[in-house]
């Protein structure tokens, strides 16, 4: 059967300007739509003078106050569990996930009602499709379905396209390469880091992938890794795959940004359901293409908890459309998610600050110095080590506690696993001013 | 209401429509309440569906919380 190459033939081919108009008169809903119900939004549009009936333009959108990650824990902080931004009841909700916080133990909380949740699904679908995946498609999950939203959309989104999803869950990787081949599965759902693992496995079970197993194409989040060339390149060898590359949020629900099958070298935004702004991280002014930025991204999805010139402290460099060849008018960004302008670190796919990281060492009155050491496994996984250093008099603390704050780091990181290494006291640096506790010592990505 | 235009004012084709109006029906279905829930519940589900096709194809922009979905 022949398929048409977009989900959406007709927004995805959209003329600019018409594309313009369209985000124009979502925006204004939107924002009419969090004023009217969301007090977190009527208060932050309030105190900035802003009113919905204002954006006249698309420009009118610097009208309209930035959100961020801080007054939305702060929001839920003041009012647990959700703040006071929720858009309608919670009866309404099907869905609950979250993901880890920037301080302490809080995490952000989304809740999702049934047109949203469907709606995670579709964006997949956008960009899953639009990467080659088609009904015949035999698609597995290396993923294990937890409270953490990773790849639920994804699944969701395959099983909307027709095609045959396996989801993979708790299972071990040996078990999961057995899997995807007796399956004969064509398409891998993962991380970059897990890709690679995976591969390895199987070579040590003496099987190599790219010969054996009917995978053709690796849909890789959760790390900039899928969109660095030199990881892209030892994947797509070591699979005989090709690696597309996707990027999403847990507090939009679902990926704004997919590779095509082009694979133009970078990441198309989803722009009739997104806004994605590039602006100069430190004075918040626009950036023009082929320049680093950080993306601020609006949404007109999930209207549980609208997202409104959210800053994620992302780094992109956005290009024109016309940079691929695939004919979308959708905007690209080189690269994908190059990384961040903050210290928040990724790390298997989950999200690290190392300020709330130590909000919870802090939490244990033994522990004198630490560090946050990050590394990577054998060139293939990303480790993060907790190194401290017990406080004299408090040997006797050691043995429960590494194990009960290995169990609270993993807890506040959507089961992350942190490894817990005792130092000699005094082998650790002490600060007196301002303290460098983190290492990360991964190799630095070349684009 | 019938609308002959999409959110950018092109005239409908046949199918978007089509498409539109199985939305509407859908969406009066859903604000029923004489229906028993194994009716009630899959209308909502389609609802939901249909929602991302009509708003895909910029037939229309709402929320549907007012109706549980």
């Amino acid at each position: 059967m022949a398929y048409s190459e977009y989900w959406n033939p007709k927004n995805e081919t959209l003329p600019r300007e018409e594309l313009q108009a369209l985000q124009l008169l979502k925006l204004r809903r939107m924002c009419e739509w969090a004023y009217a119900t969301t007090p977190f939004h009527r208060r932050r549009f309030e105190a900035a003078g802003f009113h919905p009936e204002q954006l006249k333009t698309l420009d009118d959108i610097r009208r309209i106050p930035f959100m961020t990650r801080e007054e939305w824990m702060e929001s839920q902080v003041q009012t647990p569990l959700f703040g006071d931004m929720l858009a309608t009841t919670p009866t309404n909700a099907i869905r609950y996930h979250l993901t880890s916080g920037t301080t302490g133990r809080t995490p952000i909380r989304v809740l999702d009602g049934m047109k949203d949740w469907d709606w995670i699904g579709e964006m997949w679908a956008y960009g899953v499709w639009g990467f080659g995946v088609r009904p015949e498609d035999i698609v597995y999950f290396a993923f294990g379905y937890g409270s953490f939203i990773g790849f639920w959309g994804a699944h969701y989104g395959c099983e909307k396209i027709g095609a045959l999803v396996i989801p993979g869950g708790a299972q071990t990787s040996e078990a999961r390469v057995k899997q995807i081949i007796e399956m004969g599965a064509t398409t891998v759902f993962s991380t970059p880091t897990y890709a690679l693992h995976l591969w390895q496995k199987a070579r040590e079970m003496g099987v190599d992938l790219a010969k054996v197993s009917k995978v053709n194409k690796l849909i890789l989040s959760g790390e900039p890794a899928g969109s660095i060339p030199a990881v892209k390149r030892q994947l797509e060898e070591a699979w005989g795959a090709k690696c597309g590359d996707t990027a999403g949020m847990t507090e939009l629900g679902t990926i704004m940004i997919f590779e095509c099958s082009h694979q133009p070298g970078g990441t198309h935004i989803i722009e009739d359901h997104f806004i994605e702004e590039t602006l100069n991280p430190s004075t918040g002014e626009p950036v023009g293409y082929g320049e680093l930025a950080e993306r601020v991204v609006t949404s007109f999805g999930r209207g549980f908890i609208p997202v409104i010139r959210y800053r994620t402290k992302d780094m992109v460099l956005k290009v024109p459309a016309s940079t691929c060849t695939c004919g979308r008018t959708w905007d690209i960004y080189e690269g994908g998610i190059r990384g961040r302008w903050d210290d928040m670190k990724l790390i298997r796919g989950t999200n690290v600050y190392p300020r709330a990281v130590e909000a919870i060492i802090r939490e244990y009155p033994a522990i004198d110095e630490f560090q946050i050491y990050i590394w990577r496994k054998d060139d293939l996984q990303d480790e993060i080590t907790i190194r401290l250093e017990i406080k004299p008099g408090f040997e006797a603390d050691w043995p429960e506690l590494q194990t009960r704050l290995a169990k609270d780091l993993a807890n506040a990181h959507e089961g992350l696993r942190f490894n817990i290494e005792r130092m000699e006291y005094g082998q650790l640096p002490h600060f007196e001013l301002k303290a460098r506790r983190l290492q990360d010592t991964r190799p630095v990505a070349q684009y | 209401m019938t609308t002959t235009t999409d959110l950018l004012g092109k005239e409908l084709t046949e199918p978007e429509r089509e498409l539109l109006a199985a939305y509407e029906r859908l969406k009066s279905l859903a604000a029923r309440d004489d229906l028993p829930p194994c009716a009630l519940s899959n209308v909502r589900k389609a609802l939901a569906s249909l929602w991302q096709a009509t708003n895909d194809l910029n037939l229309q922009f709402e929320q549907l919380y007012d109706v549980g979905v």
